[in-house]
């Protein structure tokens, strides 16, 4: 061997032993890829495939006829699908808000109390760990027009009895409180942790230097809790925007198309109706639908943290 | 039997109650070896079976079935609302985990022409269904060409565990109080729904609003009023009719009858709603398919057990026309062994035998043999049945074609409009009959539609 090659050598064996280690960590990870690609990226395939198809099924048999046009024209027809979208949307904005709003005000209250916060947030958390099939039943009885006690309580004080789930006007509504008394708690926790980690330093600083409660809570809390928000945010929508076991449980998209949900039409379609074809493009387009949200959301809180930076 | 929900306490007590009702058979023995057929020794099988309120009655028939035979029969208990995806699934793979399937009527069509059921003469050649047991619609026979179920030139698919009919139920004492007589047409029904209301306090008239179960509601007053969805679906005119001016009377009536002497909710009222109102003593009359009797006529569940009174649907202008009927069907999948299908068809040639039929009364089911339903006419406690036995003759399945789940969908929602006074009773119709015509036309039947009603 001689000098100049041994040289080479020498400084080639870290280059080795870097691209032997990026070798390792790729192989590593080949099983996961696998596993991702053959869970998700297949279905969601196979799932963009039946969209474009009419599917029946013949003695055990699937039969696929690759026709898009005639189930784009099913959801150009379909006006219970834009019902169903604007309910979706209404019931995701009224949700989400109120689980924020009262999120962000149980994690500060919390926050501010000196003891027991294990068994406030311990309590607090219950309503998440009650099965949804437990949670209809519960709040179908609540709802109840002759039965439940809320229509008791309110012919104790002389009122008219409400159809908390029969009137138009009403019932999405209904849905809604179900939804943020199941799902606040989720908000609290994610907030809580964001409110016990803020640097206490600061808030002290602003205080020193003179700031009240709602200057504080308006220029210092928020903006810091912005990226727990931000989380809390995203995964409440996400989860808003799929709702299918209260309304089911609780309504059945009923009165008429007052609590018509997308998952719920999807469902009709897929399950029901037996129309898979014309199913699979629903899901395709509430996927689209998800995704174009959280690419709003992105875009949005990007803005917004320029705009305060 | 092996009942996969459930406890081990529930399984104890139903095999004592299985028990007992082969002791209570031994006692009388010709009765119980007359008609038992012998169906030898079989491979277990597992059936899906809804938990339906009938369920009890043919659990303990089971049971029965077991202990008589030493066959076993797992059941696999599902709720309503599963039914329909665990029987697709069943008969799609490549074999099927159950070798008996219920299925609804209303879905028996999708399986049939599909092509994933065994007819029960492709097992047993020599098979027939007794001639007491009951036609129920005849949804369990299919005729191919056709596409059409009728035992008309069709094979036989199923047997069925029941013969889900309406019937109109009432408070015998809330009745007599107010001197009135139970209805017997559609019109009875209105006035007498307000007058009872208005003495007693209480709902005058409950059945099922909400979009899911309405078009159903309906169909009894559809028919008495002799319209129908579409004009000749047998013989394969698939013009719609549904908005007709007799399907408009019948729904106009429909809709007063239910507004004036039901509770406000009543757009969103479930068939457990319906029995629960009656049950805690909150409505003078209601209708319900007979399915429910079992609830109503339990003290535990009910209060007023013992104080019920039946009749059969309205009628119209004195002419009893067809009764609708939702009736479920024991059927046998294709992708199952030969033995396996031997096993499910020898459970079913039991069940239809008289004995089984009778310990099936007697647990709470409904029997769909004539002789054994027949004798209980006279008895207090099955004072349901003459109204049974007379929807039952010459009663009709409504939605037996390929298309009816998406036509369901349509009608549910247009009648439960009209209800909540989104859409008048014209407009439903017409909206209707137009989405329904689409329907037809998009699986290349031979359609069209009356000419829109005039609001």
């Amino acid at each position: 061997m001689s000098v100049s090659s041994a040289i080479l050598d020498d400084a080639e064996r870290p280059v080795r032993a870097f691209r032997r280690k990026q070798l390792f960590r790729r192989v590593a990870l080949l099983p996961a890829v696998i596993m991702l690609v053959l869970l998700t990226v297949v279905p969601m395939l196979n799932l963009f495939a039946m969209a474009l198809a009419e599917i029946s099924v013949s003695r055990g048999q699937t039969e696929w006829v690759f026709r898009p046009l005639a189930n784009l024209s099913l959801l150009l027809d379909d006006t219970q699908f834009l019902t169903a979208t604007l309910n979706t949307l209404l019931f995701t904005v009224l949700s989400v808000s109120v689980e924020l709003v009262l999120g962000i005000g149980l994690a500060l209250l919390a926050a501010s109390v000196r003891r027991g916060k294990g068994w406030i947030r311990t309590v607090t958390i219950l309503p998440i760990l009650v099965s949804p099939v437990a949670i209809g039943a519960m709040w179908r009885l609540i709802y109840s027009y002759d039965f439940g006690p809320l229509n008791q309580i309110l012919e104790a004080f002389g009122l008219a009895k409400v159809g908390w789930l029969s009137e138009t006007s009403i019932a999405l509504l209904s849905v809604v409180v179900v939804d943020v008394w199941h799902w606040t708690p989720l908000v609290f926790l994610i907030l809580f942790a964001g409110v016990e980690g803020l640097p206490r330093e600061v808030i002290e600083a602003a205080r020193i230097d003179g700031a009240n409660r709602r200057q504080l809570l308006r220029h210092i809390v928020l903006p810091l809790l912005a990226p727990a928000i931000a989380v809390a945010f995203i995964f409440r929508s996400i989860a808003a925007f799929k709702v299918f076991d209260q309304i089911v449980l609780l309504t059945g998209g009923g009165p008429g198309t007052a609590t018509e949900v997308l998952s719920l039409r999807l469902y009709k379609v897929f399950f029901e109706q037996n129309i898979m074809g014309y199913g699979a493009l629903l899901s395709v387009v509430t996927i689209a639908m998800i995704l174009a949200f959280l690419l709003t959301a992105r875009f949005s809180l990007r803005w917004l943290e320029a705009r305060n930076a | 039997m092996k009942t996969i929900p459930g406890s081990a306490r529930q399984r104890w007590r139903l095999k004592l109650g299985a028990a007992l009702l082969a002791v209570g058979f031994a006692a009388t023995p010709v009765l119980a070896q007359e008609d038992v057929p012998d169906v030898g020794e079989q491979v277990p099988i597992t059936a899906l079976i809804n938990a339906s309120p009938w369920f009890s009655g043919f659990e303990a028939a089971v049971a029965l079935y077991e202990e008589q035979t030493g066959n076993v029969v797992e059941l696999d208990v599902t709720p309503y609302s599963g039914m329909l995806e665990k029987a697709r699934n069943a008969v799609r793979g490549a074999e099927s985990t159950h070798q008996l399937l219920n299925i609804d009527g209303g879905w028996t069509v999708e399986f049939y022409e599909a092509g994933t059921l065994t007819p029960l003469n492709e097992i047993d050649p020599e098979f027939k269904l007794p001639q007491e047991v009951f036609a129920c619609g005849e949804t369990h026979w299919w005729n191919a060409a056709k596409r059409w179920r009728t035992p008309d030139g069709g094979a036989l698919y199923g047997v069925p565990p029941n013969c889900n009919t309406h019937m109109q139920v009432y408070r015998t004492d809330i009745f007599e109080q107010a001197k009135l007589t139970p209805p017997v047409t559609v019109d009875d029904v209105a006035v007498s729904c307000k007058a009872v209301q208005a003495a007693s306090g209480l709902y005058g008239y409950v059945t099922r609003g909400e979009r899911g179960s309405i078009r159903f509601e309906w169909s009894p007053y559809l028919l008495a009023h002799g319209a129908d969805i579409a004009a000749d679906m047998e013989n394969g005119d698939y013009t719609v009719t549904i908005n007709s001016p007799q399907a408009l009377t019948a729904l106009t009536k429909f809709l007063d009858i239910l507004k004036g002497c039901g509770p406000d909710n009543v757009a969103a009222l479930t068939q457990n709603d319906v029995i629960q109102l009656m049950a805690a003593g909150k409505a003078a009359e209601i209708q319900v398919v007979v399915a429910a009797m079992s609830s109503l006529t339990d003290p535990a569940k009910s209060v007023v057990a013992g104080k019920l009174g039946a009749v059969p649907n309205p009628i119209v202008d004195g002419r009893k026309l067809p009764s609708p009927i939702g009736n479920w069907s024991l059927a046998i999948p294709q992708n199952i062994s030969k033995e396996q299908k031997e096993a499910a068809l020898a459970f079913l040639k039991w069940f239809v035998s008289k004995p089984a039929q009778e310990a099936y009364v007697e647990a709470g089911g409904v029997p769909v043999r004539a002789d054994v339903l027949e004798p209980l006419a006279d008895q207090p406690d099955y004072f349901w049945v003459k109204a049974y036995l007379s929807n039952l003759d010459g009663a009709v399945s409504p939605f037996g074609y390929a298309e009816a789940a998406e036509v369901n969908e349509v009608l549910g929602l247009r009648l439960n409009q009209a209800l909540i006074g989104e859409l008048s009773p014209t407009a439903a119709l017409n909206t209707a009959a137009a989405e329904i015509e689409a329907i037809f036309r998009k699986t290349g039947r031979k359609t069209g539609r009356l000419p829109d009603l005039a609001e």
